[in-house]
């Protein structure tokens, strides 16, 4: 009864308004014209002649070698930054929100470094100082331990290993702070009666903690996933796609078709798919968090 | 080995974890930077760099004069803060409102602003690339704005919806009850306690708008392109060659600003992040 009453006088739609208009005009519109492309053959600097070929451009992607490669290196590039921000987040924000810890917010301000750097200065920097064979950071450490690296980015065999652990750098701030923000909300009896049923340090994470924090967990899983999946800056930056094919994600591939092969409506193909992948995993989220929210409650 | 020297031993090797981390997140920073005042950058150690052996300011003149620096750090300038305005004046109401709304209607408007949050950039680069050619849009800094504004609302609304739960239901029945009517009730009831989420998101906004690189590419033609296309540009150019300090002074004057805004502002940022955490 008091809810309704608020809500009628709070009259949300005036407020809701202006920002809904402006998403279906700047986002939902371009939306349904990236659909529309994508069923058409179209060309860059030629957009007067479209022909409409239905599903064809979905059908000829589904059997182009390098759109399923791109899947397959996209997948590999999001699997692996989403675990590794993941287990790396989970270790920092557990040793940081220890009890004893000083300058706690000393330290997290440190820890974003990464995350705030431009995207594209990442790949720059990583590129020429931490990737380079011969001078390079990783290669220099990994002599000191008399293993010689390999070139990395100009390897087929390690350049998606190199962009993806990159970006987990760039990535793992968002992990650490949401986990940390997470860990805090524990309160200190739970560690304490943990430690009295003798469990060690790994056993308070493992069985005792990561339980309490699933939903934080959940989220921030899906925050990496999904600007993993559609990297571009950096990826671009480092190595443009290559050697090879063997970092072209998604994101490039739709690129180089749109931009380098001027076949626009494949790359609206390319894109399109992305946006539904996104989208499953947008409505996936939702349905899996009210579950854990119901389960909670 | 009694209690106390175990608590000890392990706060020390929780140090010894945290300053790790440390170092792998601070070391390619501190490097760019180093490099960056460094006459010679090539051909060295990126360590070596570090003790400043030949030191210079020179990289820095060059990277402003070659690089043409201006022109670019104006565009990300006018656009970074033309986009924090706008966000502001339009995602604060909307996230206001949206928690008013019957709870069907605010469910299906909450997923269609996940799922745009969610969206991958190209998706939207590609179509707004035809549609600006179309009316006129294409290489200006309004339509490569109209771009950012596609990532940020989506984004700054979900953010400030979290916010905007903190919001003491009965303030606003007190509120209700004395004749506050709607306007007032947004803008001295709920306004006042979300003024950090405010912070948050003008920060945030302004980050992502300064780093943004992707739209520049596809929509900003030549004369709105902002600084990340520039060093791109300017590394592709004959100048440039293999002067990695050159390289490296220009890229520590597109990341100072953020690198600073982070130190300063380090509280908002981590609030903005986590806004979204627990809410469905």
């Amino acid at each position: 009864m008091q809810n309704s009453s608020l809500n009628r006088y709070t009259r949300g739609w005036y407020f809701v308004l202006p920002g809904l208009i402006a998403m279906l005009l700047i986002v939902a519109f371009p939306l349904a014209i990236a659909f529309r492309f994508s069923l058409h053959d179209v060309f860059l600097y030629d957009f007067g002649n479209q022909w409409f070929v239905g599903l064809e451009n979905y059908l000829y992607a589904i059997n182009d070698p390098l759109f399923i490669n791109s899947v397959r290196v996209t997948a590999i590039f999001t699997v692996a930054n989403t675990l590794g921000c993941l287990v790396v987040g989970l270790l920092v924000a557990f040793l940081l929100s220890g009890k004893k810890i000083r300058f706690k917010a000393g330290w997290m301000a440190l820890f974003l470094m990464p995350f705030v750097m431009t995207p594209v200065i990442v790949g720059i920097t990583w590129r020429l100082f931490m990737w380079e064979p011969d001078f390079g950071v990783i290669n220099q450490v990994l002599g000191f331990f008399g293993v010689s690296g390999p070139y990395w980015l100009t390897d087929r065999s390690t350049a998606l290993f190199a962009t993806a652990l990159t970006n987990a750098w760039h990535l793992t701030p968002m992990a650490i702070l949401v986990l940390y923000a997470a860990l805090t909300t524990i309160p200190d009896e739970t560690y304490e009666a943990a430690r009295v049923d003798g469990a060690g340090p790994f056993q308070t994470l493992w069985y005792v903690v990561l339980p309490m924090i699933r939903a934080h967990i959940l989220f921030v899983s899906i925050i990496i996933m999904t600007s993993a999946f559609r990297e571009f800056d950096m990826v671009f930056t480092m190595t443009g796609g290559g050697p090879g094919r063997s970092t072209t994600v998604m994101s490039i591939l739709a690129y180089n078709r749109g931009i380098a092969n001027q076949d626009m409506g494949m790359a609206n193909t390319i894109a399109f798919t992305m946006f539904m992948i996104m989208a499953v995993v947008a409505w996936l989220y939702i349905k899996v968090y009210k579950v854990n929210k119901e389960a909670s409650s | 080995m009694n209690h106390r020297q175990k608590g000890r031993l392990l706060l020390g090797g929780q140090y010894a974890g945290l300053t790790l981390w440390l170092i792998i997140a601070l070391l390619p920073p501190v490097i760019l930077l180093a490099a960056a005042f460094n006459e010679t950058a090539m051909f060295r150690s990126p360590l070596a760099l570090l003790t400043l052996r030949d030191f210079t300011l020179n990289n820095f003149a060059t990277a402003f004069s070659a690089g043409d620096f201006w022109f670019y750090f104006r565009n990300s300038l006018i656009i970074s803060v033309a986009a924090v305005i706008i966000s502001v004046v339009v995602c604060v109401p909307m996230a206001y409102g949206l928690n008013k709304l019957r709870p069907r209607v605010r469910g299906a408007l909450s997923f269609a602003v996940l799922a745009m949050r969610f969206l991958p950039h190209v998706v939207l680069a590609l179509p707004l690339f035809l549609i600006f050619v179309d009316i006129g849009l294409s290489g200006s800094r309004v339509g490569l704005l109209l771009a950012h504004l596609a990532i940020h609302i989506p984004f700054a609304v979900w953010m400030m919806v979290g916010f905007f739960e903190n919001v003491p239901k009965e303030m606003e029945e007190a509120a209700i009850v004395d004749g506050c009517g709607p306007w007032k009730l947004f803008w001295s009831i709920s306004l006042p306690v979300v003024r950090p989420g405010l912070n948050a998101l003008a920060i945030l906004v302004f980050i992502m708008s300064w780093n943004e690189y992707l739209f520049a590419l596809f929509l900003a033609g030549s004369d709105a392109q902002p600084l990340t296309v520039g060093i791109t540009r300017f590394m592709g150019g004959v100048e440039a060659g293999a002067q990695y300090g050159v390289i490296a002074a220009y890229a520590s004057l597109i990341v100072l600003p953020v690198i600073i805004f982070a130190l300063l502002a380090n509280r908002y940022i981590v609030s903005g992040m986590t806004a979204g955490a627990v809410k469905g």
